[in-house]
């Protein structure tokens, strides 16, 4: 990462390459810096879309997002995200090892399994969730028939509170396991051949090879997979938005998902605005963390 | 984490011998699954409604009906969302690839003042994502007149930060001696990223334009309250759009959602497919830094 030592020293072309990334900054400004300033600024007003003038209003929004009338809807967005970013990290992190070894082995039968349990993660969004709301359907989808041939009850899957999430979570799963897979599987590539010939020689057997030598020396990549997935997790909007449309009853209210609802939906600027004020520090303070954390991250390898 | 044990308990039992051959069998069945989705929404795309609708579905149309798709195409207008795609994609990859590459070279070779702390700014993006801006960002596109415009929808995402990123990374990996040798032969800066820094770095630069291309292809989050109007639809709301039309009705109209489906993930599916080797490890190249 560190930079080359710059051998001659080059005074004339200093203005010359700053212009190179003169656009990427000033866009940056624009359309990301500036908004975030001037989204604090609309936390602090009474701002709507019907009506084009606003006041201050100090942290009126701020008080009624936490203890008035939108505490309730704030705990149990956050709850809600909590409880699908739990769901999404188990799928990408025990899933994704499961099937990194299940489809561990190099051939090239096996590489083509590897893209189609893959591909999944370039299927849209859009597309995905339209599917699974088709097999999900309670009279006609596919999966309730198949409950049916094995004598289950059919589920009103996106209907009903207590699935509501766990068939956002499905939708999920089945998108993203396959990049857990790949992740695992290119760290198992990089771990030394002679730690297994090691350890068969000492008459070590595979699960203890896999829990003493393959599990710790993936934990780098296991942590890399918790941060990232953690904080993409947080961001979740579309699956929610096709599939259930934060209910029933606000069961799959997801953050992202309460903030648009008073923006668009309500129209309440200032509100949307503290909440994602507050998002935002949310995600920022989690960055942080995790930045202390994977630094000082335990690596056995050399 | 228990559950690693239907791996190792199959060697546990009888060696590796009886895993060799109940590995294969298992991958086969867990990729049938995988892929069923998939099939699904194709098989379901030809039939007519009412095959859709069978209490028994049928594991293949009984008569194809690809005039869905020509419903979709053109009464849904679906035509319409293909080309306001198709802009939208191509202003943001021809955006991003262009200050990105421009900015990474600035940040990986260039010597100004302030070099880091710059980068810094870059960086720091990556912590604001639209789902934190978009109300502004809103407001600012709706004061200059860029609600359903394709300016509106590309604009915010003209930059990438990730994309500088990976770009800078790799052409600081790249020996100066080469643009040394490069200068020597009259090349200009602008000449050096064309002809020295980009060849030497194609796989990631094609690799990290694939993630833009799809990334740009897929994108709904910012379409959806940008372009609301149908002038500007892009696929991915439209698609949306088409199950909320038909949403409360007695009728569903599945099988018409499901050619939209195809329809919409159809140019990103075949890229992966001809370029899969690419676009898997795209993921892991970003994984691994």
């Amino acid at each position: 990462m560190a930079g080359k030592p710059m051998l001659k020293p080059k005074t004339k072309s200093a203005v010359g390459d700053f212009l190179f990334v003169v656009p990427a900054l000033a866009l940056l400004l624009c359309f990301t810096y500036y908004p975030i300033c001037k989204l604090v600024e609309i936390s602090f007003t009474d701002w709507n879309l019907l009506s084009d003038d606003f006041t201050y209003v100090g942290f009126k929004n701020c008080k009624w997002l936490f203890v008035g009338g939108g505490a309730k809807y704030l705990w149990n967005s956050l709850k809600v995200t909590f409880l699908y970013s739990l769901g999404e990290l188990a799928v990408t992190i025990v899933g994704g090892m499961l099937f990194a070894l299940l489809f561990n082995r190099m051939s090239r039968s096996f590489g083509m399994m590897r893209a189609f349990v893959f591909m999944p993660k370039y299927v849209a969004m859009s597309s995905a969730a339209v599917i699974f709301l088709w097999m999900l359907n309670t009279e006609y989808g596919v999966v309730n028939y198949l409950l049916k041939l094995i004598h289950l009850t059919p589920v009103d899957w996106l209907n009903q509170k207590s699935t509501a999430l766990l068939s956002v979570l499905m939708l999920t799963g089945w998108r993203v396991i396959g990049y857990g897979m790949m992740i695992y599987i290119s760290a198992m590539a990089g771990i030394s051949k002679d730690y297994y010939e090691a350890a068969s020689l000492d008459g070590a057997s595979s699960s203890q090879q896999f829990f003493r030598i393959t599990l710790p020396l993936l934990s780098p990549t296991t942590l890399f997979l918790l941060v990232t997935t953690f904080l993409s997790s947080m961001k979740v909007f579309q699956s929610v938005d096709i599939l259930t449309e934060g209910g029933p009853s606000r069961a799959t209210e997801v953050f992202v998902y309460l903030i648009y609802r008073y923006a668009m939906v309500d129209f309440r600027m200032d509100r949307a605005a503290t909440a994602a004020v507050m998002f935002f520090v949310i995600l920022l303070v989690i960055t942080i963390a995790t930045m202390r954390v994977s630094n000082n991250n335990i690596t056995y390898d050399s | 984490m228990k559950k690693e044990p239907q791996v190792e308990s199959g060697r546990a039992i009888g060696g590796s011998k009886v895993w060799r051959v109940v590995q294969p069998i298992l991958a086969v069945i867990v990729t049938v699954i995988m892929l069923f989705p998939i099939y699904w929404m194709i098989v379901t795309s030809f039939k007519s409604a009412e095959e859709a609708q069978l209490l028994i579905p049928t594991l293949f149309p009984k008569s194809f009906h690809p005039e869905n798709y020509l419903y979709v195409l053109g009464r849904a207008n679906f035509l319409k969302y293909y080309w306001n795609t198709i802009v939208m994609t191509a202003g943001i990859l021809f955006l991003q690839v262009g200050t990105g590459v421009l900015a990474a070279y600035g940040f990986a070779k260039g010597t100004f003042k302030g070099r880091s702390a710059m980068f810094y700014v870059v960086l720091g993006a990556l912590m604001i994502p639209l789902q934190v801006t978009f109300i502004p960002l809103y407001m600012l596109c709706a004061k200059w007149n860029l609600t359903d415009t394709f300016l509106g929808l590309i604009l915010p995402e003209a930059v990438s930060a990730y994309y500088i990123f990976m770009m800078r990374n790799t052409f600081m990996s790249i020996d100066n001696s080469y643009i040394d040798a490069g200068k020597i032969d009259g090349l200009g800066r602008l000449g050096t990223i064309w002809y020295v820094l980009m060849p030497m770095s194609k796989a990631t630069l094609f690799t990290v334009t694939l993630v833009t291309f799809t990334n740009g292809w897929n994108s709904y989050f910012w379409p959806k309250i940008i372009a609301k109007n149908e002038v500007r639809r892009v696929l991915t709301v439209g698609l949306a759009q088409l199950k909320n039309t038909f949403a409360g009705q007695a009728v569903s109209n599945y099988h018409q959602i499901m050619a939209g489906a195809v329809l919409t993930i159809l140019p990103v599916i075949i890229l992966f497919l001809i370029f899969q080797k690419y676009m898997m490890t795209g993921y892991s190249k970003s994984a691994m830094k």
